[in-house]
């Protein structure tokens, strides 16, 4: 059980819980960031901002997100990429159940804490995906994708300060106030 | 106050671990069914007419800004082009005369030959609207689809040479594979001497590779590869490739060339696709054949 959080949320997160039309809202908007018309020279440093988004929401409000949703962004991905049916769905479910499993965790840490507490997951996806396509024969890997992993754990920080903002978190407060309390 | 789901007073769903195996279970299906019997191109087509339109809206600002740039130039600059694209313009005229009359001659020569007329191609220009952020494939999507008569297997050519085959096709849209693609390939022969090979692609960006050639073969650095349209896909005679260097066999029997396409490949923004016009030829005696193309031919 997380001591350092409240049970009930409180304050600004009270009035302006997370909703569905918010986390669906979020993630068609992240989604339709990955589809914009990004320079060639620097395709492979574009992060997966569906997957980031898809991290957030499953940390922070497990309930209105979770495998399902991962499954279907993960098909509209792999079609907008043009690559075989199920390859990012798969992928994008490993991470989901990785961050459901460890999300009570993550949960309680500081946005920068929580960058680095996730970086294996923003990584490993990237590896997992140049892995499976290496196993399914189609040909070299370029290793330099990998980068566009760690250029997700950079961008962990204002995405989660704006999410945090579009749904009233606030971590430090939340947190002296159990400790004001004690 | 907005409806929130309230957490289950009982817990009576699956355990997190099985619904992961079973949308994992699920996820490699598809795999399976895409990778190896590629029954789901009704599918992706489906799905591909819901994001095509978010796509096109997502693009059009900046074709928006890049026509306000335009639209600033000089006067001088477009009083020079002018000129220049009017001295073009009669350059080109002329060879449109020349082509005429070589065309003619050749449809002469061809009815002397008893050969049956090759398929007449229409090129259909299409503009490419984004590249697939795959790091495996070479590949660019172009706003020509199904409903502009394309269709899968099509060769796709810009001004100076071959630059794909068109793999995917969506209602508005085409995925085109690069020649530099390493799972694609092109018949050609060497202008030189006639000698037929296969150019495919190796992955990098700028080259292509002979894989297996003959030791003995007479393939030079600077030699001109043609297709040479024995496939029946590529229409004979359209630019491939530059002969760069040839590497001696080592520890295969096969010596290797490395090449470098003549077509832009994966440099301009418009190139056009090969629509093959329906011309009565003696397939149609024959019955059904793959290509009219093959079946001519084969021919007696």
């Amino acid at each position: 059980m997380n001591t350092l959080q409240p049970l009930l949320p409180q304050g600004a997160e009270l009035i302006r819980p997370p909703t569905r039309t918010k986390v669906f809202g979020s993630l068609s908007l992240a989604f339709g960031v990955t589809l914009l018309p990004w320079l060639e020279d620097i395709r492979w440093l574009v992060p997966d901002f569906t997957l980031m988004a898809l991290l957030y929401w499953n940390i922070h409000a497990p309930r209105l997100t979770g495998l399902g949703a991962a499954f279907v962004f993960g098909l509209l991905t792999d079609v907008a990429r043009g690559v075989f049916f199920g390859l990012n769905a798969l992928v994008y479910c490993a991470a989901t159940f990785v961050a459901l499993l460890v999300h009570r965790r993550l949960e309680g840490f500081s946005i920068p804490h929580q960058a680095l507490q996730i970086s294996p997951i923003l990584l490993g996806k990237e590896l997992l995906l140049l892995t499976l396509g290496l196993a399914l024969g189609r040909g070299t890997v370029d290793w330099r994708w990998l980068a566009a992993g760690l250029v997700a754990v950079l961008l962990w920080p204002p995405m989660a300060w704006l999410f945090d903002r579009a749904t009233g978190r606030t971590r430090s407060s939340a947190t002296a106030m159990q400790q004001t309390s004690r | 106050m907005p409806h929130t789901p309230h957490a289950p007073l009982f817990v009576r769903e699956m355990g997190l671990p099985l619904r992961f195996g079973l949308y994992a279970f699920f996820c490699l299906l598809l795999l399976v069914l895409d990778a190896r019997y590629a029954t789901l191109a009704g599918v992706r087509a489906g799905l591909n007419a819901l994001i095509h339109p978010v796509h096109i809206a997502l693009a059009q600002p900046l074709d928006w800004m890049q026509g306000i740039s335009r639209f600033l130039v000089k006067h001088a600059e477009l009083a020079r082009d002018n000129r220049h694209f009017i001295q073009r313009q009669e350059l080109l005229d002329a060879g449109m005369r020349d082509r005429a009359t070589l065309l003619a001659e050749n449809t002469r020569l061809r009815a002397l030959l008893a050969l049956p007329p090759r398929p007449g191609f229409t090129l259909l220009a299409g503009e490419v609207i984004e590249t697939t952020p795959d790091p495996f494939a070479r590949r660019i999507i172009i706003n020509r689809g199904q409903s502009h008569g394309v269709s899968a297997g099509l060769p796709v050519v810009d001004a100076t040479g071959l630059v794909g085959q068109v793999t995917r096709v969506y209602p508005w849209s085409a995925e085109v594979t690069l020649l530099t693609d390493r799972d694609q390939a092109a018949p050609v022969l060497n202008l030189r001497n006639g000698l037929r090979i296969i150019v495919s692609g190796q992955g990098s960006d700028t080259l292509l590779e002979v894989r297996f050639l003959d030791m003995h073969a007479d393939l030079r650095p600077g030699d001109l590869l043609y297709t040479s349209g024995i496939d029946g896909i590529y229409p004979a005679g359209v630019p491939v490739a530059r002969v760069l260097n040839t590497e001696p066999p080592r520890n295969t029997p096969f010596a290797r060339a490395i090449c470098q396409p003549l077509g832009g490949v994966g440099q301009y923004r418009h190139m056009a696709v090969l629509v093959p016009t329906a011309v009565p030829t003696p397939t149609e005696k024959n019955g059904a054949a793959p290509s009219p193309h093959v079946a001519g031919s084969k021919r007696p």
